[in-house]
């Protein structure tokens, strides 16, 4: 008798072929892996590589090694600290701000009245929005003679009011930020209230506690964690600011809003295109983002595991 | 401690009635339960004596005092809640220690306060530890020490046990009973268990369908029971009711079993407006025995070690009909005898244990008074 | 003098003026309590309103004509024109006065062109704008899908396999995701000019769904993590493969998961700045790094640079409305459910 193929017969009926686990895992795994390291991975150590160089990329010549050059110079430069320096302010205030804008907003949110799902949702809707358009139309918003800030505020006199965008930039764009990103903080501390259960309040409503002495004990020590995370994440995001300056400033007046993004942005497509010294200044960005994040990233996994 | 009295309290969702408008008066010291199937209005109740519920009408005294207005935190009670309602981010210590400083109590004698509690609930060793690291039954000793160191007016719970493991529920049950005792405390205690309440109560509160149906003792809640809901709804199982027609002394039950009704009860019966009538009897005042007047077949029978219950079919067809046309009663019978299943039995009711009900109106009829 | 006493009723004794027939603690139905409430009411709708002013003010100045909206002081009143889409979407030159005559005599207007020749324009052509717009969806929907597939697939296999360093490979990928743009565009531009990728649709495709992916892949394996694996184990008992497992069980029921990771991923490709306007000039400038620049012909034409402003947020508006229950979840990184 023919041997009959070992694949068909020899197995119990209703067996099917089957892709291993193995390969299952490598095929579902490997595009990914592949498309990040090949779009990270590599371009971070090739930006690495370029920070040690001189090099300008419209120009002719190839990279030059100087060593730590670079990052000399950088340390030396005034406008780069300047350019920290405007960054750091600008993530202090208005991450500050968000913080207890946003927490004001979900404790006056908290209480179950009847058009609350359709207010948080409309509050949600900055957020969404692309920062640089945002930044865009807030330009008319601001502008002295046309804009609806001043005449909100009141200063009808376009000779006495305050020139946004000139006089007061930075603040500017930290109200354009706290306008688009309260609502994610209050979003996370609303979910933090919303865990707490009524008979909780109930019972230290029965243990005679003052409603200070509830938020206090109570509320707040529920709502920290989420607060914090809050916090980590937008103080990210607000170091890395780079849509919302363009859109609303260019970096203007002059240097007055130019966040170390922007810098390193000039710094590559306009004028000398100073692609190695820029390439240094991202990697120094790059460190100080990546040790805030992995902080975030931290305290995120151990929040889940709680 | 104190008195609670509640005159007219009712409460209605929209217009749902939640608790229909009741009299109520608990007395000093008393271990009140209020028992109850889900949604009868037993804890509604408790909640508007506590203020955490506003009532619709009606009015609310404490010692005398209208409290109908005041809000919970004024009305000097301690609350203990289902599920604990312990303040997560504080320690034991804190959380025992809370209602305390809430008062602005100096520390040293909150601390002395708080000493004495913990050691009445035997919790000294948790007091650094998180209410997420406790058990159940710790927590809700917990939340009774914090309850029991305001030293207030009354005790109020809301079916503290039922997130408990059965286990537990039986040692807590005797902790709560025994705090009670040595506090003189008011308590008023809410469970749909009529187990708890029957072990813990001075008197029980039956209520259904947002309506008290009887106020009494426990034994007086199980020997006379005023309606068919009463009486169905304590005991475990609980009261057998069967229907039947009255004629002549006798009433005749389905399966052709005839009962013979005492003398004292037959007025009551023939006052009657039609001759149904509904004749209810405890498993345990049946005797079995071989010349009983009522028989029927065994349908199921459970084994309880120290008793046998036994489901009697007493449809009298030899074959045991499942749809549920049967009247099933339940019998309590010697642990020592075997009924397989689908045996003929006939037993003999007691007559002073037996209770008859209209069935129109479901209350209790009551015997004339002898001589 | 007359004195009329009035009995002052205190809430203690009477209670509220009407009867409660909430579910509501007596500390609620104080007149103190119910003032809270309805302070907080008129607060929160004060501020959602405040809060979508700009908006409202740049929805407004889209359907301005171009003297309403340069108007000092601010408009708030005024006719409504299509000026701004006008400019917005055509390429146009002015006529004279003989030339606009004989253009209005022509048989085959459109609608447009008749609102051009109102204003003495006539329409040329379409404006870069419209291609921008088309470059914007095109590489955010191809990116957003290969994004959410490969996503898909790589959360399946990090949820329901154990593989080795799992733990550090998913921190990796989340980390990708926090990496500033500007950072790592300086090597994609040269890499990207060096192949031959800068300016093309292929290229940032493949860039955002590189972005996309990190986020997608720990969205969605966090929808995957909460489906329970008994219905998958039971299949398997039954004979399915491992992929009929995933088709036909894991995949249906995280559809809500899917759904919502491609919203994210469709907004950040639609909205996203940097990248495009460091890596495109011409063919595949996407719409966001145009909105800015490319508008205007002498002094900024507010009105079209509103009108597209708005077209373009119109879209990310629906959407955050259709889907706004997922969006906490994908905003927090997973951080809380619904």
């Amino acid at each position: 008798m023919d041997q009959p193929l070992q694949s068909a017969s020899r197995l119990p009926r209703g067996y099917r072929r089957q892709i291993s686990d193995s390969t299952i895992q490598r095929l579902f795994i490997m595009p990914t892996l592949v498309l990040l390291i090949l779009w990270n991975v590599f371009p971070l150590f090739y930006s690495l590589f370029l920070s040690f160089t001189r090099y300008s990329h419209s120009g002719k010549q190839p990279p030059v090694w100087i060593g730590t050059g670079n990052f000399d110079a950088l340390l030396g430069d005034p406008s780069i600290w300047a350019a920290f320096a405007v960054t750091g302010r600008y993530a202090l205030l208005s991450v500050s701000l968000q913080a207890v804008i946003g927490f004001g907003l979900a404790l006056l949110l908290r209480a179950k009245f009847k058009a609350s799902g359709l207010l948080t949702t409309l509050i949600l809707i900055p957020m969404m929005l692309s920062p640089v358009i945002v930044g865009m139309f807030w330009r008319l918003i601001f502008n002295p003679l046309m804009g609806i800030f001043n005449y909100m505020l009141g200063y009808w006199d376009p000779t006495t009011a305050p020139v946004w965008l000139k006089d007061h930039a930075l603040l500017s764009i930290v109200i354009v930020d706290v306008w688009m990103w309260s609502p994610f903080v209050m979003l996370l501390c609303l979910s933090g209230l919303k865990a707490i259960p009524d008979y909780i309040y109930e019972a230290a409503a029965i243990d005679r506690a003052s409603s200070w002495r509830q938020f206090w004990r109570i509320t707040l020590p529920q709502v920290a964690p989420l607060l914090l995370l809050a916090v980590l994440f937008r103080t990210i995001e607000a170091l890395k600011a780079f849509d919302l300056v363009m859109g609303l400033t260019g970096g203007g007046p002059g240097n007055t809003t130019e966040t170390v993004s922007v810098a390193l942005y000039r710094m590559v497509f306009q004028g000398q295109a100073r692609t190695g010294s820029a390439s240094a200044l991202a990697y120094v960005m790059l460190i100080v983002i990546v040790g805030v994040s992995n902080v975030y990233i931290w305290y995120l996994n151990r929040m889940k595991e709680a | 401690m104190a008195e609670i009295e509640l005159r007219q309290v009712a409460k209605k969702f929209g217009n749902l009635w939640a608790v229909k408008p009741m009299d109520l008066t608990i007395h000093d010291g008393e271990f009140v339960a209020l028992l109850g199937p889900s949604g009868c209005g037993k804890t509604t109740t408790l909640r508007m004596i506590s203020g955490l519920e506003a009532v619709t009408a009606g009015r609310v005294y404490i010692n005398g005092e209208d409290v109908t207005w005041l809000s919970a935190s004024q009305r000097n009670i301690a609350f203990v809640f289902q599920f604990f309602a312990l303040y997560p981010q504080m320690t034991v210590r804190q959380n025992i220690a809370f209602p305390l400083e809430s008062q602005g109590m100096k520390r040293a004698l909150i601390n002395q306060r708080v000493d004495e509690v913990v050691k009445i609930l035997r919790i000294e060793h948790l007091l650094q530890r998180k209410p997420g690291a406790l058990s159940g039954g710790d927590k809700q000793r917990v939340a009774l020490a914090r309850a029991l160191v305001r030293k207030p007016a009354c005790f109020l719970m809301d079916e503290p046990l039922g997130a408990l493991d059965a286990e537990f529920r039986e040692a807590m049950r005797a902790e709560i009973k025994r705090l009670h005792l040595a506090q003189h405390a008011t308590t008023v205690y809410v469970t749909h268990d009529q187990v708890e309440a029957m072990a813990m109560g001075d008197r029980i509160v039956v209520m259904s369908a947002a309506e008290i149906q009887q106020i009494g003792t426990p034994a007086e809640v199980y020997h006379t029971p005023t309606n068919l809901f009463v009486a169905n709804f304590i005991g475990s199982p609980g009261m057998n009711l069967v229907p039947g027609k009255y004629a002549d002394g006798r009433v005749h039950l389905p399966g052709g079993s005839v009962c013979t009704v005492p003398p004292a009860w037959q007025p009551a019966l023939a006052a009657l407006p039609s001759d149904d009538v509904i004749l209810g009897f405890r498993p345990e005042a049946t005797q079995v025995s071989d010349t009983g007047a009522l028989r029927g077949t065994v349908y199921a029978s459970d084994l309880h070690g120290s008793y046998t219950m036994l489901h009697i079919s007493l449809e009298r067809t030899g074959r045991i009909n499942g749809n549920g046309g049967d009247k099933i009663v339940h019998i309590r019978t010697r642990r020592d005898v075997a009924y397989p299943l689908g045996t003929e039995i006939r037993f003999d009711l007691d007559p002073e244990m037996m209770r008859f009900f209209d069935p129109k109106s479901e209350k209790a009829l009551s015997k004339e008074a002898r001589g | 003098m007359a004195t009329n006493t009035i009995a002052r009723r205190s809430f203690a004794e009477t209670g509220p003026r009407t009867p409660v027939v909430d579910s509501v603690r007596v500390d609620q139905v104080t007149p103190g309590a119910r003032r809270g409430t309805a302070v907080r009411l008129i607060l929160a709708i004060l501020i959602a309103f405040l809060m979508l002013i700009p908006v409202i003010w740049m929805a407004m100045t889209a359907f301005k004509s171009r003297p309403d909206a340069t108007a000092s002081p601010p408009k708030v009143i005024f006719t409504p024109s299509l000026d701004g889409f006008i400019g917005l979407f055509t390429n146009r030159t002015q006529l004279s006065a003989g030339a606009l005559a004989a253009e209005l005599k022509r048989p085959d207007l459109s609608f447009w062109d008749r609102q051009a020749l109102a204003r003495g324009m006539r329409i040329i052509g379409p404006s870069k704008f419209v291609q921008q717009i088309q470059n914007s969806l095109i590489i955010a929907l191809i990116s957003t899908l290969l994004a959410v597939t490969l996503g898909l697939l790589s959360a399946y296999a990090f949820s329901r396999y154990d593989i080795p360093g799992k733990g550090d490979w998913l921190f990796f990928i989340l980390s990708t995701r926090m990496l500033p743009p500007v950072v790592v565009t300086i090597p994609i531009f040269l890499m990207y000019r060096a192949v031959g990728l800068y300016d093309t649709h292929i290229g940032m495709i493949l860039l955002y769904t590189v972005f996309n992916l990190s986020f997608s892949v720990w969205l969605l394996k966090g929808f995957i993590d909460e489906i329970p694996i008994e219905y998958e184990e039971a299949a398997l008992v039954d004979g399915y493969s491992r992929l009929q497992t995933f088709r036909k069980i894991v995949l249906p029921q995280c559809v809500t998961g899917i759904a919502a990771t491609a919203v994210f991923c469709l907004i950040f490709a639609w909205n996203e700045y940097a990248f495009a306007l460091m890596l495109t000039s011409e063919r595949a400038r996407t719409a966001p790094p145009a909105i800015p620049a490319n508008l205007g012909v002498g002094g900024i034409e507010w009105h079209v640079i509103a009108a597209g402003s708005l077209l373009f947020l119109i879209p990310v508006v629906i959407v955050t409305f259709a889907l706004r229950r997922y969006l906490l979840r994908g905003v927090t990184f997973g951080a809380i459910r619904q």
